[in-house]
């Protein structure tokens, strides 16, 4: 397969996206089309790019090639050369093979999802948009391209967040979104500069940056360290650039599932991969990521046990499952971290849609206190969130249970004994919250007999059971070798994996029956009490959890406040009271001082004398100094 | 013998003068001008000129100095009525202290001149012959303009000081 | 001292400067003629005394002119003081002053 095949796993879905928009336009100024126009682009795009991904993919199989593709020399300045090139190596490769099947499987999702909606063409077109700038990202082959990339998530975020704009709500959810993401952003490009300070004179793609890494001196290394995490904690919804996940629930189901499950925000994860070079210089500043990942994780969980919206349940879920990664990357499993991505796109994007798939049955219902019973009415839904269910909190042999062993297998195998029992309480409550809204919303004794339940379209059902059969099938590529696999995943991203110090089996047996016993452990609690629940008595919320810690308010209070209050201070104080003050003061003083001047003009006599005097007084001065 | 003389003369020329100014009635300060003027008379004496010295006590002390008189007592100013003037002795301090490089400039420029003898001449040199001579030899038609002049500032003075029938 | 010409000048001088600051100090209309006329003086000494060391009479000549013109000067200057008076009935020429610039 030719190498410039490569930039066509990004151009399809961007063309794709290109003729969506202008078909969109076209849609709504000449002649409406119907849906099927826009499916037949929006659709099959992902899956040419998967088809294409899967050529590459399997003409690197067995080999440790790196195919690289220069389309164009995009930047030249002095002797630096940027290109626009496309870097296939095993890390991207595979990250193009899930993003793709999974997104695609989303696309055919959003088309039963959003059918009845006026604004078909553009959710594809953002949809397909979205999609061509993640495979950017993460095939870029240098950082600014990533960045490209990276931006263009962003906005693409923002823009399917705020898609029900007629709700001002939505749109400020959006804004929020994006302005939490420039925050990260900012620390992103300040790490890239810094980083272009010392190593990039010639090259600045990764394989030079790589090469030239050890002459960078240490304190700035761990600065780039500490700013390019920033972006990624912006990206990746950790703590305390988190607050834009849970609004982010305001846009459809289907971006939730594509976007804030199973992509953008392994963005981050991906970027601390990537840079893995720079990161296993800097230990301290990944047990610092590792420490940020675990307290967003149990931080969310906490929020989560709380919640009653199942869309910000899951939410919250991400954000815990992302900590989950950060731990595996900052301690240098990178290798183990894409894994977790791997296993958590598939059942958390299933999360998400059978969730969606409940709210068009429920027309539209959020709430999980007023859903229940139904196991009934959806059987299909039932089954395959079972399934997600079970993955996410770590039962085997689903592939959560797989992913999930590795990374507190590293942790505890690194010594960091306190990151290792985070990351084992946090996994009580997980499966306590999943499987409390899994009983409510399923089991329950549902007393609200009058709902018709809206019928959810096979476009919606067939993408539920691909990815519940993913579920399944995604643990297998790393099952370890001490229950009989192979690793495959770990074997494939070798370049990326650290060593630690090796554990027993023995030692690892226990942890894997200490994992597996907390799943339990939480799916006992939530059995015991939400699992003939009383759907009458709805329980009243409040207190510190529900509210989410009020972090909303404190920051609203200090950065939205605080800058209003320092624009109009600036407004009030500087540019009325100062600058408008001295211009008017200005011209004031001209007037004034024609004014005085003016006065002189008196027709006093006597005033007219003594300025004579003055003035011949001044000139017999001059003269004495002058003739000597 | 002759230095004493333009002593006391030159003191009691300056002394009038300043008792001119800082005087506050204008009576009183018109008698101090007569002795100043009188006193200028003098100079002019020891100057070799006989013929000014009588023309400045017949004109200048006898006639402007007294029509001046005149006025101000055919005004008729009441104490009160006499403008303000509170800080005069201020004023000519401040004029005093501007006035000196002026001074300085002129006096400078006159040191130039090499020194000459300045005794009264025993010539006739300033008599009445010479200076009539002298007049109405070279300065007739000043002498005629003058009196040109004396003629328009009568008439002019008398037009003014009529009483408003028609502009006054 | 009589026999140098600058003790004349500098008694000139000396007027000169002492009419200079009654026209400027005083508010009186009659204080500020007699400063003129003072000032009148002073110049004719300077005349004369240079007539003397020049032995001219041009400038005596010039100094009897003056005198003349003074005398013009002093009866138009007092008419226009007893008309004025008339007027204002001041003799502060501060009064006078139409032609100036309006205070605001």
């Amino acid at each position: 397969m030719s190498d410039f095949l490569l930039a066509w796993i990004v151009l399809v879905p961007l063309l794709s996206a290109v003729i969506l928009g202008l078909l969109y336009l076209y849609s709504i100024r000449v002649a409406k089309l119907s849906n099927t126009v826009f499916s037949f682009f929006g659709l099959s795009a992902p899956f040419i790019s998967l088809f294409i991904g899967l050529g590459f993919f399997l003409q690197m199989l067995g080999s440790d090639k790196v195919i690289i593709y220069k389309a164009y020399k995009w930047l030249q300045v002095d002797n630096l050369v940027l290109d626009m090139a496309f870097r296939a190596d095993h890390l991207s490769i595979f990250m193009v093979l899930f993003i793709t099947f999974v997104g695609g499987f989303i696309h055919i999702y959003a088309a039963g999802y959003m059918k009845d909606d006026a604004g078909y063409g553009k959710f594809f077109f953002y949809f397909n948009l979205f999609l061509a700038s993640m495979l950017l990202l993460v095939l870029a082959n240098n950082p600014i391209i990533m960045f490209v990339g990276w931006e263009g998530v962003g906005l693409c975020s923002y823009l399917l967040i705020s898609f029900y704009y007629n709700d001002g709500e939505n749109v400020e959810a959006g804004n929020k979104a994006f302005m939490a993401n420039r925050a990260g952003d900012l620390g992103f490009i300040v790490g890239l500069i810094t980083l272009f300070h010392y190593v990039g004179e010639y090259r600045f793609d990764y394989e030079g940056i790589s090469l030239a890494i050890a002459t960078v001196p240490l304190p700035a290394l761990t600065f780039i360290g500490v700013s390019l995490f920033i972006g990624a904690m912006g990206k990746s919804a950790q703590i305390p650039l988190f607050v834009w996940l849970p609004d982010a629930m305001a846009g459809p189901t289907p971006v939730s599932a594509l976007i804030h499950a199973a992509t953008m925000v392994t963005a981050g994860v991906y970027m601390v991969a990537r840079f893995h070079f720079i990161y296993d210089l800097i230990p301290n500043v990944g047990l610092y990521i590792a420490y940020i990942g675990a307290f967003s994780s149990l931080f969310a969980a906490t929020i989560a046990m709380r919640q009653t919206d199942i869309k910000k349940i899951l939410a919250y879920s991400t954000m815990s499952q992302l900590g989950y990664m950060f731990i595996a990357v900052g301690l240098g499993s990178y290798s183990v971290g894409i894994f977790h991505v791997f296993t958590h796109a598939f059942f958390k994007a299933l999360l998400f849609m059978g969730a969606g798939a409940i709210i068009i049955a429920l027309h539209h219902e959020q709430n999980i206190f007023k859903m229940g019973g139904m196991k009934k009415h959806t059987p299909l839904i039932y089954f395959t969130m079972l399934i997600a269910t079970l993955a996410i909190s770590g039962i085997p042999p689903f592939s959560g249970f797989f992913s999930k062993d590795e990374i507190l297998l590293g942790a505890y195998a690194r010594g960091e004994y306190l990151l290792w029992a985070i990351g084992v309480v946090t996994a009580v409550m997980t499966a306590y919250y999943m499987f409390r809204l899994f009983f409510v919303v399923f089991y329950g004794k549902n007393h609200n007999t009058k709902r018709k339940i809206e019928y959810v379209s096979g476009y919606m059902k067939i993408p539920l059971v691909i990815l519940a059969l993913g579920v399944i099938l995604s643990g297998l590529v790393g099952i370890p070798e001490v229950l009989g696999g192979h690793n495959l995943i770990g074997l494939w991203l070798e370049n990326w994996s650290n060593d630690y110090a090796e554990v027993s089996h023995n030692t690892e047996f226990i942890l894997m029956s200490i994992n597996v016993f907390a799943a339990f452990i939480g799916i006992f609690i939530a059995y015991k009490k939400f699992f003939n629940y009383d759907m009458t008595k709805v329980p009243k919320l409040s207190g510190l959890v529900w509210n989410k810690f009020y972090v909303d308010e404190v920051y609203n209070f200090v950065f939205v406040k605080g800058l209003q209050r320092l624009s109009s201070f600036i407004v009030i104080k500087i540019d009325i009271n100062f600058i408008d003050m001295a211009i008017m003061e200005l011209s004031r003083g001209f007037i004034k001082t024609g004014l005085f001047v003016s006065r002189m003009q008196n027709a006093n006599t006597r005033y007219y004398a003594f300025i004579m005097l003055t003035g011949i007084s001044a000139i017999s001065m001059y003269l004495i100094i002058k003739l000597g | 013998m002759i230095d004493i003389v333009f002593a006391f003369l030159s003191l009691t020329a300056i002394g009038g003068g300043l008792g001119m100014i800082v005087l506050a009635q204008p009576i009183y300060s018109a008698f101090s001008l007569i002795v100043s003027m009188v006193a200028i008379a003098g100079i002019f004496a020891l100057l070799s000129s006989p013929f000014l010295f009588a023309v400045q006590i017949i004109i200048y002390a006898g006639a402007i100095i007294t029509l001046l008189l005149f006025v101000i007592m055919f005004l008729n100013i009441k104490n009160e009525n006499l403008p303000q003037e509170p800080n005069k002795f201020n004023i000519i301090i401040v004029g005093a202290i501007l006035l000196v490089p002026f001074n300085i400039l002129i006096i400078k420029a006159f040191n130039t001149l090499p020194h000459k003898s300045m005794k009264i001449l025993s010539t006739d040199f300033g008599s009445v012959q010479v200076f009539g001579m002298e007049l109405f030899r070279s300065w007739l038609i000043p002498f005629e303009l003058i009196s040109m002049l004396l003629l328009s500032a009568l008439v002019g003075a008398v037009v003014y000081a009529r009483k408003e029938k028609s502009n006054g | 001292m009589a026999d140098s010409l600058m003790s004349y000048v500098a008694l000139a001088m000396i007027l000169l400067s002492i009419g200079i600051l009654g026209v400027v100090s005083r508010k009186n209309i009659f204080i500020i003629y007699m400063s003129i006329e003072l000032m009148l003086n002073a110049v004719n000494i300077i005349f004369v005394s240079l007539g003397r060391y020049y032995e001219s009479m041009q400038p005596q000549i010039m100094a009897m002119l003056v005198i003349g013109i003074a005398a013009a000067e002093a009866a138009v200057f007092l008419s226009l003081i007893v008309v004025l008076y008339r007027t204002k009935k001041s003799l502060n020429p501060d009064v006078f002053t139409v032609l100036g610039q309006k205070r605001e």
